[in-house]
């Protein structure tokens, strides 16, 4: 049985922040604030509204070798190292043909988004308010283009993530973008999907994209495809 | 004070392998998460160890860390879980040697452990104050025996068999005093916010 759906959720959160819930029940309940969106965000939530702040006042010094021994154990020097010391002679050659095969991927592609031509399908606006994003698509459906009205960028902490929905479908998610304004690549699966009638819908989502595959954060901008 | 959005921030950029974040994110939060594992293992040692074993999983589950969560929150509970662990395993003839030194105020306890004061951070800080303003009034609301089992399993992570020994209660008097305890917080804090709206 899913956790979400115990009746008693709420209790078992409480027992869990409260740290007596052991043992085996411990695990599958950390297991489930792992897996299931719902109990994450109960989690989330009541933790927000029930963690007291710890005083400073039971702070006690740390022994001066603490961080040495985690330096040590963890082997985290090789995290410090540069990153091109990391690499011997002979991947030195391999990254060294892979960046050039990717520039020329990377030429190629731009070459091929300049010689198409991009209709614009969508007008992205908060609500009630005047459109900020300007959608495009190309001609083979392939190359989608948002421009902004102004820069509209993410935080350190989110991302955006943006969204068509399909006329009573769910949404799928087209791209994870740290800003709206660029070109991007429509997933070959969702091509067939931009057409008269879904919408396209922007999210903020944690750093990264959304963790469950639909939206989980607010949605900040919607547009109708015509 | 430990300012939630730059451990928010150190613990993101560790999530990334950035050592020094790491390394800046252990100095900040050791001695409080120090001194967090030795209200449970009461043993300076056994703190140290949890306190290595901590930092340990938070370098290696970092990246597990919610970026919406509370950072804080998140190290606090696997520090507190990894003390109670060790303490189960290390330990198990503690609860007599041990009950003798707890401290039975719980109202003290509470207000020399927590800082309750409303200074405001950046961010949602007002909300956060207030939120904390409200579960400082609740718990002193709460039934005398209910907010003393609460405290106590917090402070010191004792589980519902040590609470009954301790208390010198049935176990099943001493989980619906937690229970109880819980719900009671839970109707209180939806009243004070129900209000406050």
């Amino acid at each position: 049985m899913k956790l979400a759906q115990h009746q008693h959720l709420d209790v078992l959160v409480g027992e869990y922040m409260l740290g007596v819930l052991r043992g085996a029940a411990r695990r599958r309940f950390e297991r489930a604030a792992r897996e299931e969106p719902a109990v994450a965000m109960r989690l989330r939530n009541l933790q927000r509204e029930f963690t007291p702040r710890y005083s400073e006042r039971i702070a006690v010094e740390v022994p001066a070798a603490g961080w040495k021994r985690l330096e040590r154990e963890l082997n985290l020097a090789r995290h410090r190292a540069p990153w091109h010391s990391r690499l011997s002679f002979l991947r030195y050659w391999a990254v060294g043909t892979t960046a050039a095969l990717l520039l020329g991927i990377a030429l190629l592609a731009l070459r091929g988004t300049t010689e198409t031509t991009l209709t614009p399908i969508a007008q992205l606006a908060m609500k009630g308010a005047p459109p900020s994003v300007a959608a495009a698509l190309s001609s083979d459906r392939r190359t989608l283009q948002l421009r902004a009205a102004r820069p509209i960028v993410a935080g350190p902490l989110q991302s955006y993530e943006l969204w068509v929905i399909p006329e009573g479908g769910a949404p799928l998610s087209l791209a994870v973008l740290g800003q709206l304004d660029g070109t991007l690549e429509v997933p070959e699966g969702h091509r067939r999907q931009l057409r008269k009638g879904a919408v396209l819908a922007i999210s903020v989502e944690p750093a990264g994209g959304s963790p469950t595959g639909g939206p989980t954060g607010p949605v900040i901008l919607t547009g109708a495809i015509s | 004070m430990l300012d939630e959005q730059e451990i928010r921030r150190l613990l993101l950029a560790t999530a990334a392998r950035d050592v020094d974040a790491f390394e800046r994110l252990y100095r900040r939060c050791a001695p409080l998460l120090l001194g967090v594992a030795q209200r449970i293992t009461r043993r300076r040692e056994l703190a140290e160890e949890v306190l290595h074993d901590s930092f340990t999983r938070i370098w290696r589950a970092a990246e597990t860390f919610d970026p919406f969560g509370a950072p804080v929150g998140w190290m606090t509970t696997i520090v507190r879980n990894r003390a109670i662990d060790v303490m189960e395993t290390h330990d198990v003839a503690r609860v007599d040697s041990y009950h003798a030194a707890l401290d039975d105020k719980p109202e003290a306890s509470l207000d020399q452990m927590f800082d309750w004061s409303s200074a405001t951070e950046a961010g949602d800080a007002l909300d956060q104050s207030r939120l904390r303003d409200f579960l400082r009034r609740c718990l002193g609301e709460l039934p005398a025996n209910e907010r003393q089992s609460l405290v106590l399993a917090y402070e010191h992570g004792l589980s519902h068999g040590d609470l009954a020994t301790h208390l010198a209660k049935p176990l099943g008097t001493v989980k619906t005093w937690i229970r109880r305890g819980m719900v009671n917080l839970r109707s209180c804090i939806d009243q004070c916010t129900g209000a406050a709206s």
